[in-house]
């Protein structure tokens, strides 16, 4: 089982290392068959720990292993270790199984791109990444698979690395992650002063006995991170701009696994959350307002990737606020879940925007039901999963997020109605997306691309990852359904026990309402953009400026620094640096300036000065004795 | 010891010195330059031979064969440089040879 992990850990970055050394004696195929099996063997491997995980009784479950000394200093140790428990084992089948089929998925989609082995090779370094991140035994290591899963997003969102808006994007993202960064790493400065150790069995039971102000400082530092990575409030404005990368990136990094990321570390870390009750509530209430504002935004976005990235933070943000209310298991089902419909919903958006040559642009889509009907119900399955709709995976997962919060006190029922409002705009976005790009006449533009090409125009390594994740998405809620049977809750229950428990009545009733609320966001959309009965409201010129977060940084922070930048330069380095310079160098040439007429060409000048000076010296040498 | 006491073989090196350094001090013509400049040389070599023969060592005079060495293979080289401006019919002057001025 260990060996199982170790393998799922390393062969993705096999096939990186592999592509990388390769080049050109590997075909471009054979890049995307390279990375393909490597992270299907990851999760062969996955599902062998989870197995053997199996195997042994619930208390049992928890089996570190160490491969060699990583770090050492002073006193500190760290070594190459990762914890193979029920968590991590969660997350490697979601990683490693959705990443598979995206990685698939990919070879049809960047089928023809000049450079397709830079792209896989870069992917398998994310799927390697990632897996180090939730495989980890000790917070370092985990520090460094957050790191790499940064770089990878930053290599991919840059793939495209000819437009400038690209380029942008991945800077922004990598900055915007580098704070997080920082947060987290002074956390963990601080953990090892308080626990002189960052591994995990080390760490955790010392936490309660942390007090008040340390315990409050690494949670929130651990919270910054959080927040940084899944791009919640206030750090949440580089997710729509990483949509720049290709779509399958966007449905792997920016959707399904990276950017749940921060929900892993909260259940990860959740003791010492736990140490820090105001922190943790504060995550919740962050998620809650990413939520709303993410689903507001979303109503007014034109860009199809971009209303689904919306609509990822905003799913991200109901998980936050499962987690910071402390239903771990019902946030992570929320993570599994939403992997399943958000990779489903950006791969058949890829397929769209494939089949229209790149337009990205939903309002010059429209009547694309007739000529990718299996893409639009692939599509639909997600999108209804998305709303929370009986049968599909969202209602299962998302409504016992939010019949838990209402399980908990004043705060958890304020939160509740900001996640039901949540709901209503999901169901409202989500189906205005699905009626602008597929109901409707077909647009000229897209009657011009569709007029010479098949109806089929899907191929393979594009249907397949497709059609499996729209079983996914279609019944893998039925894993849990809260009250009657709850594996999930059950098998995560040793590492994080949940803090708060709906009762039966509470799951029902918050259910009927989301269900309702989320048909009305669907019927209200139907009403508007699917049967044109009225007219679409004009957009409010707030939402249209993402509630002005852009403009708001670039004053705070940009802005300063510039201004701060010139001042120096006109104050400091001009007078003072580049003067001094300039003088001291006018200074020595009017010097050389001065003495060149000493220099006269004539070699009897030289020889009278040379003599006088041999006299001179005698005569001094002479008195002086 | 015979002859004369070593002071007066210093004045004789002191006056051929001083006869030499005046000689390329004034002279503009760089052969009689060059000449001076053998003055002054055998005026100091004639100092060492003279210190040499009063301390009773030879050091002095294994020192002035050097310097006669170095001062043919310096008139070799000053003679050359003059043969070579006399082919480039260039004055003969040390006074217009100034390219070198500051």
């Amino acid at each position: 089982m260990i060996a199982a992990a170790w393998i799922c850990l390393f062969a993705p970055l096999g096939a990186a290392i592999a592509i990388t050394l390769l080049g050109q004696r590997l075909t471009r195929r054979g890049a995307g068959y390279l990375a393909t099996t490597s992270v299907g063997m990851s999760f062969v491997a996955a599902l062998v720990s989870f197995a053997g995980l199996l195997g042994d009784s619930p208390s049992q479950r928890y089996h570190p292993s160490t491969l060699w000394r990583w770090l050492t200093a002073g006193p500190y140790d760290f070594g190459m270790r990762i914890t193979v428990d029920p968590l991590s084992a969660f997350m490697m089948l979601v990683v490693a199984g959705v990443g598979f089929l995206i990685v698939w998925y990919s070879i049809g989609y960047m089928d023809g791109d000049d450079e397709e082995r830079r792209y896989f090779a870069y992917m398998a370094l994310f799927v390697f990444s990632m897996l180090l991140l939730v495989q980890s035994g000790n917070l370092l290591l985990l520090l460094a698979g957050w790191g790499l899963v940064g770089l990878s997003s930053y290599l991919l969102i840059g793939f495209w690395h000819e437009r400038p808006s690209a380029i942008a994007a991945a800077k922004k993202a990598f900055v915007m992650n580098a704070v997080g960064d920082a947060t987290m790493a002074l956390a963990l400065f601080l953990l090892i002063q308080r626990t002189r150790s960052l591994d995990f069995e080390k760490v955790f039971p010392q936490a309660p006995a942390f007090g008040g102000w340390a315990a409050n400082l690494i949670a929130l530092g651990l919270l910054g991170g959080a927040v940084a990575k899944s791009a919640q409030l206030p750090l949440q404005t580089w997710l729509p701009d990483a949509m720049e990368g290709p779509t399958p990136v966007s449905a792997l990094i920016h959707a399904a696994t990276m950017v749940t990321a921060g929900v892993y570390l909260i259940v990860r870390t959740h003791t010492l959350f736990e140490a820090a009750p105001r922190v943790e509530e504060l995550a919740a209430g962050l998620g809650a307002a990413t939520l709303l504002l993410a689903g507001l935004i979303a109503l007014v976005q034109t860009d199809i990737k971009r209303v689904i990235a919306y609509s990822t933070m905003s799913q991200i943000g109901y998980m936050f606020l499962g987690v910071g209310l402390g239903a771990y298991a019902n946030g992570m089902f929320h993570l599994m879940t939403h992997a399943f419909f958000k990779a489903l919903l950006f791969m058949a958006a890829g397929i769209v925007i494939h089949a229209l040559a790149g337009e990205q642009d939903m309002r010059r889509m429209g009547g694309l039901r007739q000529f990718l009907p299996r893409t639009y119900w692939a599509f639909m399955v997600g999108a209804l999963a998305l709303a929370g709709v009986p049968p599909f995976a969202g209602f299962f997962s998302k409504d016992s997020i939010l019949a838990a919060a209402l399980a908990h006190g004043w705060y958890g029922q304020l939160l509740w109605v900001v996640g039901m409002v949540g709901t209503f705009l999901t169901g409202l976005y989500t189906f205005r997306m699905l009626f602008m790009a597929f109901w409707g006449e077909p647009s000229a533009f897209v009657r011009e691309h569709f007029h010479a090409l098949n109806r089929d125009v899907v191929g393979v390594s594009l249907a397949v990852p497709v059609g499996v994740l729209t079983v996914l998405a279609a019944l893998g809620g039925w894993l849990q359904f809260a009250d009657v049977w709850t594996p999930v809750s059950n098998w995560l229950e040793p590492v994080a026990p949940a803090l708060v428990e709906a009762s039966g009545l509470q799951e029902a009733a918050s259910s009927a309402i989301a269900v309702v609320l989320g048909i009305a966001g669907i019927g209200v959309a139907w009403w508007i953009y699917g049967a044109r009965r009225a007219e679409a409201p004009r957009s409010l010129p707030l939402l249209e400026h993402k509630f002005y977060f852009d403009e708001l940084y670039d004053a705070l922070f940009y802005r300063p620094a510039v201004f701060l930048a010139n001042a120096l330069l006109k104050w400091v380095e001009r007078p003072l640096v580049f003067g001094s310079v300039r003088e001291l160098a006018g200074a020595i040439r009017e010097l050389g300036l001065e003495t060149r007429s000493i220099q006269t060409g004539l070699v009897r000048t030289y020889a009278l000065a040379i003599a006088a000076s041999v006299a001179v010296a005698t005569l001094v040498f002479v008195v002086v004795r | 010891m015979n002859g004369p006491d070593v002071v007066w073989y210093l004045c004789v090196a002191a006056f051929l010195f001083c006869t030499g350094a005046l000689g390329v001090l004034i002279r503009r013509s760089p052969l009689i330059v060059l000449l001076s400049l053998e003055i002054m040389l055998n005026g100091s070599n004639l100092a060492l031979i003279a210190f040499a023969r009063h301390h009773g060592r030879e050091d002095g005079q294994i020192f002035a064969l050097a310097v006669m060495a170095v001062a043919a293979s310096e008139v070799v080289v000053g003679l050359g440089l003059i043969v070579a401006m006399a082919r480039r019919r260039l004055d003969l002057d040390v006074d217009k040879l100034r390219t070198l001025r500051g």
